[in-house]
């Protein structure tokens, strides 16, 4: 106790001593404090937004795996003795079509791997498929005196890749084709309204303005038209559609309306080049009955003959969407990982765009929190530093005290202690202020910087951008959905608070490192002190 | 049985330098003063140092009531069992006269029934120092009365020793004689006091006088 005692009065004994060394401790403290604080506010955000979010992924097929794997050489046919350039270029006799074609799961498969889903997880999925205008209906943005607009957009186009083993349109020909169709008529089933809601978006661009929503468990072929067809071919609630297979005209279906709906999304002149792509031309229903109409298709085993004279299954094939939702991060990497042991090959991953925005979301704030742990070492280094030269100074200075406490008996090591006490006193005092100082600075610091830094992100974006042509902050994923140009990421652009209990049990550990790391010197020193000597230096 | 005895006492700087001290043997008992008087350089510092235990001898042994000092724990016979008046009192100046004399008496780890704080101001009192006096920085006070605080600072914990190192060599007569007084005053009490002193006027007032030797 009386150590304590007498630490205390010898710090408010020698002011100035201690005021200096207090000061070096609170600009510790401050900078610590506010760069423990920035980092602590992107854990924060991170975890806060994780643990609120809903993530969605998909099984998609590693196309571009796929493809370095044909363009390896095959080292076991001895292919690399031909000549190098045959060998690092990429060889379209050798490609293995089939790989890129038999890259669809089917809807049994999807649902058997969310076997590895845990509790409180789901998904849903949609299919969609082309159907054609039959009689008077027109898609709408085709103009009846436009013949070449008209044929187009009835015509089936065919973009003709050839598997190997012959040459045809520039292809290696032969075998099966991979046939592109382009109907009028964009038609997507949906599984339940969370497929919808996702599909459409929360932000209310899509909006029903006349009738009602379809029925998502309904077998019966209700749809709901946008509100642009509906006016171009005066149609109403309760009108039917007639469609038909792009491929068989014969094969019609007839849809019922059951609502008409406004989308504020415009979209660009490339999309509209068939007339499917422009959203004025999708037609939305629930996915039984648009699996009724593709098994439908498939019964009427209706065939198609190609330009190469083979006979092609002219059966709707719907392209199906699944999506799983995962109510946490653990689940979503749970999944991961148990989704190959399901069967899963390695050819497909797992992926949630969800996340990868998340993830571009951070960071200017994860760029800010790397630069603040670089600063906080430099300022801990630096000031332990300058620490630990004033307290060999000190030291000196009070080397003649040490001198007289173990001349009248006190044993060195209660000396130290008695020195250990003094600095951590002044310096759990100046971290106290200091980490006051800092918790309140260090939120609107945080925002400063992390405004500058996301300025920084997008002047490097758009500076590519203006080079590439492309946002680097997209996906290729994002930038296809969005050709729009509008910002792909929406950047963590604040923190609220970032002082918690967590930095300050980090600033106590910074507090006593440095009083340990600072004090060593000084403990040595003092061990190593005779008191005769000292004293009688003094005489 | 002696309270304090050397025997066969040496000690040289190095292991090749000429010895300070050679062979000495004295015996100090309780309740008389002993001077230690010698020329410059006969070693009078280095025996207090050696009797303080702020030294060891190279050669013989001291003994304390027949047991051998060096068996006892250095800082706890520094604290408990000798009090130590340096030549240049050795007071730290950031602490008044009181807090000195606390200190020390916080030092030895003895227990104490009256209340250290009220045990320092009698001491305090008992070499001449008055309350106020007790409670000012040791820097200001004069040499004699940082004397006293030294000596106060001595018998804080009731050692047997008191040992003194020229304990009037700064100060003028009529201290001197003060300080005098009240050693025989610890010695009548029954203390065991050594004074290291090259002033005939403080060996006249002692009851034994060693002379050393000069090697």
């Amino acid at each position: 106790m009386f150590l304590f005692q007498n630490a205390l009065k010898s710090i408010t004994r020698n002011k100035l001593r201690n005021i200096l060394i207090g000061i070096i401790v609170l600009v510790i403290a401050v900078s610590a404090c506010t760069a423990l604080s920035i980092r602590q506010a992107a854990q924060t955000a991170k975890e806060d937004t994780l643990s609120q979010m809903t993530i969605t992924a998909q099984i998609s097929f590693d196309r571009t795996q796929a493809m370095e794997q044909m363009a390896q050489p095959d080292m076991e046919n001895g292919k690399p003795d031909q000549a190098p350039d045959a060998d690092t270029s990429f060889d379209r006799r050798n490609f293995d079509f089939d790989i890129l074609q038999g890259s669809s799961l089917t809807l049994e498969d999807y649902i058997q791997y969310a076997q590895a889903q845990s509790d409180g997880d789901s998904y849903y999925y949609s299919g969609a498929f082309s159907l054609d205008a039959t009689g008077d209906l027109l898609p709408y943005g085709t103009e009846e005196d436009d013949e070449e607009s008209d044929e187009s957009s009835e015509t089936s186009q065919d973009f003709s890749m050839q598997p190997p083993g012959g040459m045809e349109n520039g292809f290696p020909g032969g075998g099966e084709r991979f046939q592109v169709n382009t109907g009028d008529f964009a038609i997507t089933g949906y599984s339940s309204y969370d497929a919808m809601l996702s599909m459409f978006g929360e932000d209310g661009s899509y909006m029903i303005t006349d009738g009602e929503m379809f029925d998502e468990t309904s077998e019966e072929l209700t749809c709901i038209i946008s509100n642009e067809l509906a006016l171009y071919n005066n149609l109403s609630v309760g009108d039917t559609l007639t469609l038909c297979n792009p491929q068989c005209e014969d094969e019609t279906y007839t849809l019922t309306i059951s609502g008409i709906y406004t989308n504020s999304a415009s979209s660009s002149e490339e999309q509209n080049r068939f007339s499917m792509n422009d959203p004025a031309n999708n037609i939305y229903m629930n996915y039984t009955a648009l699996s009724d109409i593709a098994d439908a298709s498939s019964e009427a085993d209706n065939t198609t003959t190609d330009s190469s004279g083979e006979e092609q299954s002219a059966a709707l094939n719907i392209t199906l969407a699944f999506t799983y939702t995962f109510t946490n991060i653990e689940h979503y990497e749970q999944f991961e990982e148990q989704v190959y042991e399901l069967g899963l090959s390695e050819d497909y991953t797992v992926s949630s765009s969800d996340l990868t925005a998340f993830e571009n979301s951070l960071t200017p704030l994860e760029t800010l929190s790397t630069t603040a742990l670089w600063f906080f070492l430099i300022v801990l280094i630096v000031g332990g530093i300058i620490l630990v030269t004033l307290n060999i100074f000190n030291l000196r200075e009070r080397k003649y005290e040490v001198g007289v406490l173990t001349a009248i008996g006190m044993k060195k090591s209660r000396v130290a202690v008695q020195f250990v006490i003094e600095l951590f006193l002044v310096t759990f005092v100046s971290m106290m202020i200091g980490t006051a100082i800092g918790a309140a600075v260090s939120v609107p610091v945080t925002n400063t910087l992390l405004s500058g830094q996301i300025e920084k992100n997008e002047q490097s974006n758009a500076s590519v951008s203006e080079n590439f042509g492309f946002d680097p902050g997209q996906s290729a994923g994002e930038r296809m959905a969005r050709p729009d140009g509008s910002p792909a990421v929406s950047y963590v652009n604040s923190v609220s608070s970032a002082t918690n209990l967590t930095v300050i049990l980090q600033l106590v550990g910074v507090g006593i490192l440095l009083t340990i790391v600072s004090s060593l010197a000084a403990l040595i020193s003092i061990m190593r002190y005779e008191p005769l000597k000292i004293l009688s230096s003094r005489s | 049985m002696s309270l304090l005895k050397l025997e066969h006492i040496c000690y040289q700087y190095g292991r090749n330098a000429r010895p300070v001290l050679n062979d000495l043997n004295y015996q100090f008992d309780s309740g008389n003063i002993y001077a230690i008087v010698g020329k410059s350089g006969a070693g009078k510092t280095t025996l207090l140092s050696i009797l303080s235990s702020l030294a060891s001898p190279t050669g013989g042994h001291i003994y304390l009531n027949d047991q051998d000092v060096s068996q006892i724990d250095k800082y706890r016979f520094r604290s408990r069992y000798v009090g130590v008046v340096f030549q240049n009192f050795n007071l730290l100046s950031h602490l008044t006269a009181l807090e000195n004399v606390v200190l020390s008496m916080n030092i030895s780890g003895k227990h104490f029934d009256t209340p250290k704080k009220e045990l320092a101001l009698e001491l305090l009192q008992k070499v001449s120092l008055s309350p106020d006096e007790a409670n000012r920085r040791v820097l200001k006070l004069s040499g004699g009365q940082q004397q006293r605080v030294a000596i106060a600072r001595a018998l804080s914990y009731d050692p047997d020793i008191i040992l003194a190192d020229e304990p009037t060599g700064n100060l003028d007569e009529e201290t001197q004689d003060e300080i005098i007084r009240i050693f025989r005053l610890l010695a009548d009490e029954g203390k065991c006091v050594i004074l290291v002193t090259h002033s005939p006027i403080v060996a006249q007032a002692a009851d034994y006088v060693y002379e050393l030797p000069r090697h």
